[in-house]
C-alpha cells in the first residue's frame, strides 16, 4: 500500500509552496512538532540519567571503601572526555550532538565544583552532608528528571501520535510548554546545588519534620517540583485528548496498539496522582517559609531545643499526600515499559501477542488499584492493624494484573520464530528483571514480614530490580527499536549486544547483593554502608562488589553512547518500515518531515495492531493500513 | 497539516479537543483542591483546638459578599457565552466586562480581609486553622487571577478572533466560562468551610 | 458537558449555598438575615429556570 513515489513528490511540493520555512529557533528549540519534542525531551532525560547514575557511582565510592580519599579525576575524566571527543567531531554548530557534547562537558564541570568543595569533600573525604545530597538528588534526578519523561515524554511524543495516525498531538503549543516548564524544572534542580548547604538532603520522599528543617536546597526542590509537576500535568491533558480524539478513521480503542494503551493509563494516572503531591508541596513551602506547622507536631525538639513553631500538625500528612502520588508513579514508571515490551516482542516473535484484551483490561485495572495501596509504603508508621490489612489485600490484588501482563507477555514468546536482536535482547531481560523485581515485592507488601524488611536494601534492591534492569531496559530497547524512524539509520548491532550483555550481567551484580544484605539487617541511607554495625559484618564485602559493577556498568554505557552518536551520522540505512512491523508509525516515512505533518495520505485502519504470520497472506506481517 | 477537531466535534466522542481537555484539565484541579480538603479534615480532626470556635475571628459577613459577588460573576460569564451564541458581540462585551469587574471586586474584597487579619497579627503561622485558612484562599485567589488574565485576554486583544473564526471564539468563551464556573465553584465550598462550620 | 450542564450545576449547588447558610443563620440567631438567605435561594432557582428555558436549544454535551 505504497503511494506511488510520483504522488509522493507531488505532495511534497504542495507543501512546501504551503509551508514557508521557519526559523532556525522555531524548528529546532521552540518547536511545535512533536517529533522534534520528543527528540529534546529524549536527550534532556539522557542526560540527566547519566547524571543521576553519576551521583550514585560517587555515593557507592563511599560505600565501598567509607572514609577514603574521592578520587575525582577518575570519575570526570571519562565524561569530560567523551564530550570534548564529541564536539571534535561535529564542532561548534547547532545539531543534537553539539548539544550532547556541551552538556557532557557541563556534567564533568558540576561533579568538579562539587568534588573540589572544601564543603563537601574536605581533605578529599566525603561529609555525610554531601552524601545525603546525593541520595536525595540521585532518586530525585532519576524518577522525576529522567525516566519518566524518557518514558512518556520522548517516547510517548515521538511515537504515540505516528502509531495513532494523528498529523501532531492535540495541542502542539502546550506540548511545547510542557517541554520547556520541565527543562526549567531540571535547572531549578540544578541550581540547588548552589546555595548554602547545597541541594535537597532529605531523601527524595522528603519526609518532614527533617526536611521542613532542611538547608535552603530544599526549598528550591520543592520549587523544582512544582515545575515538573506542572510539566506532567499539562503534557498528560495533552496524551489523553490526542488518544481520544486524533486516532486515525477506522482505529477504535480495540485496535490500539498496546504502547498507546499504557500511555493512556499512564495519563491518567499522571493527570490524577501529580495533583495532591502539589498540594503537599505548597503546604512545605508554607511550612518552610512562612512559618506554618502542617507538618510540624507539636514540643518537636531538635538538638536539644524545642522548636518555636506553634505545632499541632502531622508529619504523616505528608507521607500519605506524597505516597498517593508515588505509588501510582510506580506505575508510571513500569506501564510505558511494558507498553515498548509488548510492541518489541509482537514485532520479533513474528506473531499476534497473546491476550492482547486481557492486557489492555490488566492495564486500566492496573491504573484503578495502583490509587488504592498507597499506605503500604507506611505500615512501620503506627497506622494500626485494620488499615495495614486493608492496604496489604489491595496491595496483593494489584499483583494480579502485573502478572497477567507478564504472564502474556511470556505466552507470546511460544512458538514464535524470535529474531535475537538488539532491542529484542532487551525486551527478553526484561521479563526476567521485572518478574525478581515484583516477586521480591511481594514480602514488602505483608505487613508482618515488612517488619523485618523495612528500610533496609532489600527495599533498595527490589525497586531497583523493577526501575533499572526492568524500566531503563526497555527504554534502551525502544531507543534501539525506533532509532531508524527518527534517523533512516539502524545503530551498529554488535555494539549494541556488548551493551546489552555487559549492561544485563553488571545490572545483577549491582543489584541482587542489595536482596542478600537487605535480609541480613543492613539499613538503607547508611553514610559508611553498614560498617559500624555488627550484624552488618558478614555482608560488608559485598558493598565493594556493588560498587565495582557499577563503574564497569558505567564503561559498557560508552558503548551505547558511541553507538548512539555514531549512527546518527554512519548507521546502516533502512526502509521506511525497518523492522517489518504491522503499527501506523512504520508507515509514516522513515524520519518524517519535521514540522510538516507525520503523513503524505491521511491513514485509515483496517485491521488490529498485532496481524503478523495471517495465513494466506504474502508477507508475515499485515499492516494496520492495509486494505482488507 | 491541520489539527483535526480544534472547532469541530469528533462524531463518535462528541466533543472537540478543547472541552475535553479542560474538563481533564479540572478533573487534576479537583484533586488539587481534594487534596487541601482532606489535609483540612485530617488537621481539624487531629487538632487539640475547637476549630468550630476558632473560625469566629473571620469576617462572615465579608464572605458573604464575596460569595454573592462570585455566583454573579458566573451569571454574567455564561451570558456572554450566550450573547456570542446568538451574534450579539456588544453583549458579550458589557457582560465579559462586568465578570472581570466582580473578579476584581472578589480580590478587593479578599485584600480587606487579609489586610485586617494582619493588623490585628493573625497570621498563617498563628494557629493551624489560619494555617489552612490562608493556605487554600490564597490558591483560590491565584486562581482567580489566573481566570482575570484569561478572560481580559478574550475580552481585549483575543476577542479579536470573532471577527475571523466567530465559532471558534465562541468554544474558545465556553472553555474560559467552564475554568471560571470551577473556579466559583471551589469557593461555594470553601465559604461553608472555613467561614461557617 | 457545556457550559449550559455546568452551569446548572453549579446553581444548584449555590441554591444548596444558600439555604445551609440560612440554616446556620437561624442558629446564629439571626432570623431576618435568614430569611433573606432562603430567599435568595428561591431567587436562583427561579433563575435556574428561566437559563434553562432561555437556552433550551443549547446542547449539554
Amino acid at each position: 500500500m505504497q503511494p506511488n513515489t510520483k504522488s509522493v513528490a507531488q505532495h511534497h511540493d504542495v507543501h512546501q509552496s504551503e509551508h514557508h520555512e521557519l526559523s532556525f529557533w522555531r524548528k529546532y528549540v521552540f518547536s511545535t512538532d512533536h517529533k522534534i519534542i520528543g527528540i529534546q525531551y529524549g536527550i534532556t532525560a539522557l542526560m540527566f540519567l547519566l547524571l543521576g547514575f553519576m551521583f550514585m557511582m560517587i555515593m557507592r565510592w563511599q560505600l565501598a571503601y567509607p572514609g577514603a580519599a574521592f578520587p575525582m579525576y577518575f570519575f570526570i575524566a571519562p565524561i569530560a572526555l567523551m564530550g570534548v571527543v564529541v564536539l571534535f567531531i561535529t564542532g561548534i554548530k547547532p545539531s543534537v550532538n553539539t548539544v550532547a557534547g556541551l552538556s557532557l562537558v557541563a556534567m564533568a564541570a558540576l561533579i568538579w565544583y562539587l568534588g573540589s568543595s572544601d564543603e563537601n569533600f574536605p581533605d578529599g573525604i566525603m561529609l555525610p552532608e554531601f552524601y545525603n545530597q546525593m541520595g536525595a538528588m540521585h532518586g530525585t534526578i532519576m524518577v522525576f528528571l529522567g525516566v519518566v519523561p524518557l518514558a512518556v515524554g520522548a517516547f510517548g511524543n515521538y511515537v504515540m501520535p505516528l502509531q495513532i495516525g494523528a498529523p501532531d498531538m492535540a495541542f502542539p503549543k502546550l506540548n511545547m510548554m510542557s517541554y520547556w516548564v520541565y527543562f526549567m524544572g531540571g535547572v531549578t534542580m540544578l541550581i540547588s546545588f548552589f546555595v548554602p548547604g547545597g541541594a535537597a538532603n532529605s531523601g527524595w520522599t522528603s519526609y518532614p519534620p527533617l526536611s521542613n528543617i532542611a538547608t535552603t536546597g530544599q526549598t528550591i526542590w520543592l520549587l523544582g517540583m512544582v515545575f515538573l509537576i506542572s510539566s506532567s500535568l499539562l503534557g498528560s491533558v495533552n496524551f489523553i485528548v490526542t488518544i481520544v480524539q486524533l486516532r486515525a478513521k477506522g482505529l477504535s480503542f480495540m485496535r490500539l496498539p498496546f504502547f498507546v494503551w499504557a500511555q493512556f493509563v499512564t495519563s491518567f494516572l499522571l493527570l490524577l496522582a501529580f495533583p495532591p503531591l502539589e498540594a503537599a508541596g505548597v503546604l512545605q513551602l508554607m511550612d518552610r517559609l512562612a512559618g506554618t506547622s502542617f507538618f510540624m507536631p507539636s514540643g518537636l525538639v531538635v538538638s536539644g531545643q524545642i522548636l518555636p513553631n506553634t505545632g499541632g500538625g502531622t508529619p504523616l500528612l505528608w507521607q500519605h499526600l506524597f505516597w498517593f502520588l508515588a505509588h501510582p508513579e510506580v506505575y508510571v514508571l513500569i506501564l510505558p515499559a511494558m507498553g515498548i515490551i509488548s510492541e518489541i516482542i509482537a514485532n520479533n516473535t513474528r506473531k499476534p501477542l497473546w491476550g492482547y484484551k486481557s492486557l489492555v483490561y490488566a492495564a486500566i485495572f492496573l491504573g484503578f488499584m495502583s490509587f488504592i495501596v498507597w499506605a503500604h509504603h507506611m505500615f512501620m508508621t503506627g497506622m494500626g492493624s485494620t488499615i495495614s490489612a486493608f492496604f496489604q489485600t489491595t496491595t496483593m490484588i494489584i499483583s494480579i494484573p502485573s502478572v497477567i501482563i507478564l504472564s502474556a507477555l511470556i505466552i507470546s514468546l511460544w512458538g514464535g520464530s524470535i529474531r535475537f536482536n538488539t532491542p529484542m535482547l532487551f525486551a527478553l531481560a526484561f521479563l526476567p528483571m521485572f518478574g525478581i523485581g515484583g516477586l521480591t515485592g511481594l514480602p514488602l507488601g505483608l505487613s508482618s514480614s515488612d517488619i523485618h524488611l523495612h528500610d533496609t536494601y532489600y527495599v533498595i534492591g527490589h525497586f531497583h530490580y523493577v526501575v533499572a534492569p526492568g524500566t531503563i531496559f526497555a527504554l534502551f530497547a525502544g531507543i534501539y527499536f525506533w532509532f531508524p524512524k527518527a534517523t533512516g539509520r539502524k545503530m551498529n548491532e554488535t555494539l549494541g549486544k556488548i551493551h546489552f550483555w555487559g549492561s544485563f550481567v553488571c545490572m545483577n551484580f549491582i543489584f541482587f547483593p542489595m536482596l542478600i544484605q537487605g535480609l541480613a539487617g543492613v539499613s538503607r541511607r547508611l553514610y559508611d554502608g553498614g560498617e559500624q554495625y555488627a550484624h552488618a559484618q558478614s555482608v560488608l564485602y559485598l558493598n565493594e562488589v556493588m560498587s565495582v559493577a557499577a563503574w564497569v556498568m558505567a564503561l559498557f554505557q560508552i558503548f551505547f553512547i558511541v553507538n548512539f552518536f555514531r549512527s546518527i551520522k554512519k548507521g546502516e540505512k533502512v526502509s521506511d518500515n525497518a523492522w517489518e512491523a504491522t503499527t501506523l508509525d512504520w508507515s509514516a516515512t522513515t524520519s518524517p518531515p519535521l514540522a510538516h505533518g507525520n503523513f503524505d495520505t491521511v491513514p485509515e485502519v483496517h485491521r488490529g495492531p498485532y496481524e503478523y504470520s495471517v495465513p494466506g497472506q504474502k508477507n508475515d506481517f499485515t499492516p494496520q493500513h492495509q486494505k482488507a | 497539516m491541520e489539527i483535526p477537531y480544534t472547532i469541530e466535534t469528533r462524531e463518535d466522542t462528541g466533543v472537540n479537543n478543547a472541552k475535553l481537555g479542560i474538563w481533564l484539565f479540572l478533573a487534576s484541579e479537583v484533586m488539587l483542591f481534594g487534596a487541601l480538603f482532606t489535609t483540612y479534615i485530617l488537621l481539624r480532626i487531629g487538632s487539640a483546638d475547637d476549630w468550630s470556635q476558632l473560625n469566629d475571628i473571620l469576617n462572615v459577613p465579608l464572605a458573604t459578599l464575596n460569595t454573592v459577588v462570585l455566583i454573579s460573576s458566573s451569571v454574567t460569564m455564561v451570558m456572554s457565552w450566550a450573547s456570542l451564541m446568538m451574534k450579539d458581540f456588544k453583549k458579550y462585551k458589557l457582560y465579559m466586562g462586568l465578570t472581570i469587574l466582580c473578579s476584581f471586586g472578589f480580590l478587593i474584597i479578599k485584600y480587606f480581609e487579609y489586610s485586617a487579619k494582619f493588623e490585628h497579627h493573625l497570621y498563617p503561622s498563628t494557629n493551624t486553622f489560619l494555617a489552612i485558612y490562608f493556605t487554600m484562599t490564597a490558591l483560590h485567589g491565584l486562581h482567580v487571577i489566573g481566570g482575570i488574565i484569561v478572560n481580559t485576554y478574550f475580552w481585549g486583544p483575543g476577542s479579536k478572533m470573532w471577527n475571523t473564526q466567530p465559532e471558534r471564539f465562541t468554544n474558545r468563551i465556553e472553555i474560559a466560562g467552564l475554568y471560571w464556573h470551577f473556579v466559583d465553584l471551589v469557593w461555594i465550598f470553601l465559604f461553608p468551610v472555613l467561614y461557617l462550620l | 458537558m457545556s457550559l449550559k450542564t455546568f452551569h446548572i450545576f453549579f446553581i444548584s449547588l449555590s441554591v444548596l449555598t444558600a439555604i445551609g447558610f440560612g440554616v446556620w443563620l437561624l442558629n446564629e440567631n439571626a432570623p431576618v438575615f435568614a430569611v433573606l438567605s432562603f430567599l435568595s435561594g428561591i431567587g436562583l432557582i427561579v433563575y435556574g429556570i428561566s437559563f434553562l428555558r432561555k437556552l433550551k436549544h443549547v446542547s449539554f454535551i
